[in-house]
């Protein structure tokens, strides 16, 4: 299993390098967009908080990666008329002069355009393409796509079901969780965090603190880091059971994060990997991951748990309360 | 037009299809006959009919000449064997719905399994921008309705045998296209889906502090979302929303409904917002 790692800048390569990334995606808007199509984004991400600044930068990151695969992203969820024939256009460019490895891609008339011109075999279908089971799963692999990014959203018997022969699949392993499911999120960030203000109310007013702390949790714990390391969504501990799946690719997400967080996310999921490979079990990696990290009680009750069915079955953990204020070492961002 | 219909509150069917929405819209919306009963969910696998459900709502809409729809959502690969399944004992039935895909993999068991079954895209299927605070600044919604945006899309969903399109009035207008592709063209109203996904925070309610979301999504829901949607106001758009069960809803604001109407066939009209 290889280390995916986010990008913003070539300055980041070699930091992250060291870490322990082993591959490496990230977005940059055509030349042109903002003349050509507004505000619209061209790969799920404010341009300017998460994209590379321009193709001179994306060639150096190829350059400075030194032969570790760069992805990048063309993955909204939907485009403008007339958008789609210049995205194929800037995505040949990427692949064919810029060195870019593959390109992940969520909306299907763009997937389609892609494949039509040959380039199946170097597309990543994204999480926001919603691929949650076998079927779909071969609906992809049909195509000829490399890559399935799973959705975050799913347990390991799910992603064990959905990871057929003939595809690489790719699994979210830490950070930046999501309220609802990004490919069924029909809103959009540019006008603020959608979920982030939903409320439950009405007489089920009561719901509303436990429904805070788990929107909380996915926003990685109010942004929070312990020791350095974000406070997210995180799925170690299911390194063993993710390899024996034959899962590729662990996603670390946040683009737009700084470098300092983005090194040590590489940095703690390389740790976890090599206890995995060195054998250990959940338990082990858990017990790596706390010493490092530190939050315990964020992991006892398996709060932060991409996939808590790892531990067979929802763990008791501390109430909403005590585990909000007692997450030790936190500092805010 | 055509209407179809969701009822969400009883089995009762208006005379006129346009008295099953709320009653501003009914002025709104030409007149024409029922042809469609709509029943299942495509947000919700936990809302998948029973076998015996589904057969009461077949038997329902051809005691009424309406042809049979189920809606079906995104799948996991055990309501994937569900779906398989409900459409095994429908046909075993000889019962043969028209049924709403929202997932790949669906289609797949479709063109595989019950290739005599009509198939209808989804309006999952359609990932195009619904956010209800865009109507801010933008009361009719500025949908352009460039078709061009999803030729290729159509052209392949025809190429699989896709007999109709089916979707919410989005912001950005398109998807269904001007017919070119012999696909029909179907739009649902009066709402519109912004969000959704598998942790609902009215599940969440069946479960002890320290439970339910993402500790349960894979668990099996008795539906308390069954009850009907809850009002889900929030102070940063006027448009109004629900949350029913895993879903956010929102009223499509009339004023965006024009442009649309032309690009349709049919109308489904839901009761309620519901996933």
């Amino acid at each position: 299993m290889k280390i995916l790692a986010p990008l913003r800048e070539a300055a980041e390569v070699q930091p992250l390098l060291q870490a322990g990334a082993d591959e490496f995606y990230c977005g940059l808007t055509p030349p042109g967009w903002e003349e050509a199509f507004g505000k619209a984004w061209a790969n799920r991400r404010n341009a300017r908080s998460a994209g590379v600044s321009d193709l001179a930068d994306m060639r150096r990151i190829v350059e400075l990666a030194e032969g570790r695969p760069v992805f990048a992203t063309l993955n909204s969820p939907s485009y403008p008329a007339g958008a789609v024939p210049r995205l194929v256009e800037f995505g040949r460019t990427l692949l064919d002069e810029v060195g870019v490895q593959a390109l992940i891609v969520a909306e299907m008339e763009l997937m389609l355009a892609l494949v039509d011109e040959g380039l199946a075999p170097r597309l990543h279908v994204s999480s926001l393409a919603s691929c949650r089971n076998p079927g779909a799963a071969a609906f992809y692999r049909d195509l000829g796509v490399a890559r399935v990014v799973l959705p975050r959203h799913m347990t390991l018997a799910e992603i064990e079901a959905t990871a057929i022969p003939g595809l690489e699949f790719e699994t979210f392993i830490l950070n930046d969780g999501c309220v609802f499911e990004e490919g069924l999120c029909a809103t959009t960030h540019a006008l603020g965090t959608y979920c982030m203000h939903d409320r439950v109310g009405g007489k089920y007013v009561q719901l509303d603190e436990r429904y805070e702390f788990w929107r909380w949790l996915q926003n990685n714990s109010g942004c929070q880091t312990s020791r350095g390391f974000t406070l997210g969504p995180c799925g170690l501990c299911a390194l063993p059971r993710l390899a024996r799946t034959g899962v590729a690719s662990l996603k670390v997400v946040g683009r737009e994060a700084s470098l300092a967080r983005k090194a040590a996310s590489v940095r703690l999921a390389a740790a976890a990997l090599e206890r995995a490979r060195a054998g250990g079990r959940p338990e082990d990696i858990r017990s790596r991951v706390i010493e490092l990290r530190g939050a315990p009680e964020l992991c006892q009750g398996a709060h932060l748990c991409y996939y808590p069915d790892v531990w067979n079955g929802p763990k008791k953990g501390p109430g909403a309360t005590s585990a909000c204020a007692s997450a030790a070492d936190a500092t805010p961002c | 037009m055509e209407y179809g219909l969701r009822l969400t509150r009883g089995d009762a069917l208006p005379a006129d299809p346009r008295a099953a929405c709320p009653g501003p819209w009914r002025e709104l919306l030409p007149p024409g006959p029922a042809v469609a009963l709509y029943f299942g969910s495509e947000f919700c696998e936990d809302r998948l009919p029973t076998l015996a459900e589904a057969l009461a709502n077949c038997a329902l809409a051809e005691a009424h000449a309406l042809e049979p729809t189920l809606l079906t959502p995104l799948a996991t690969p055990d309501a994937l064997q569900r779906v398989q399944a409900l459409l095994d004992g429908l046909e075993a039935n000889d019962r043969q719905p028209a049924v709403v895909f929202n997932d790949w993999g669906v289609l797949g068991l479709l063109r595989r399994r019950h290739p005599d079954l009509p198939r209808r895209a989804g309006r999952l299927m359609n990932r195009s921008l619904r956010d209800p605070r865009a109507y801010r600044d933008a009361p009719d919604g500025c949908a352009t309705h460039q078709g061009m945006r999803f030729a290729r899309m159509r052209r392949f969903l025809a190429d699989a045998g896709v007999t109709a399109l089916e979707s919410d009035a989005d912001l950005d207008g398109g998807f269904l296209g001007d017919g070119a592709e012999a696909l029909e063209r179907t739009l649902h109203l009066p709402y519109a889906f912004a969000a959704s996904g598998r942790n609902c925070a009215l599940k969440a309610l069946l479960y002890r502090e320290g439970g339910g979301f993402s500790q349960a999504i894979a668990d099996r829901c008795s539906a308390p979302c069954r009850a009907g949607p809850i009002p889900a106001p929030r102070a940063d758009t006027p448009v109004p929303q629900w949350r029913a069960g895993n879903t956010l809803f929102f009223e499509v604001p009339p004023a965006a409904l024009r442009g649309f109407i032309a690009h349709a066939d049919r109308i489904v009209l839901h009761e309620e917002a519901a996933p």
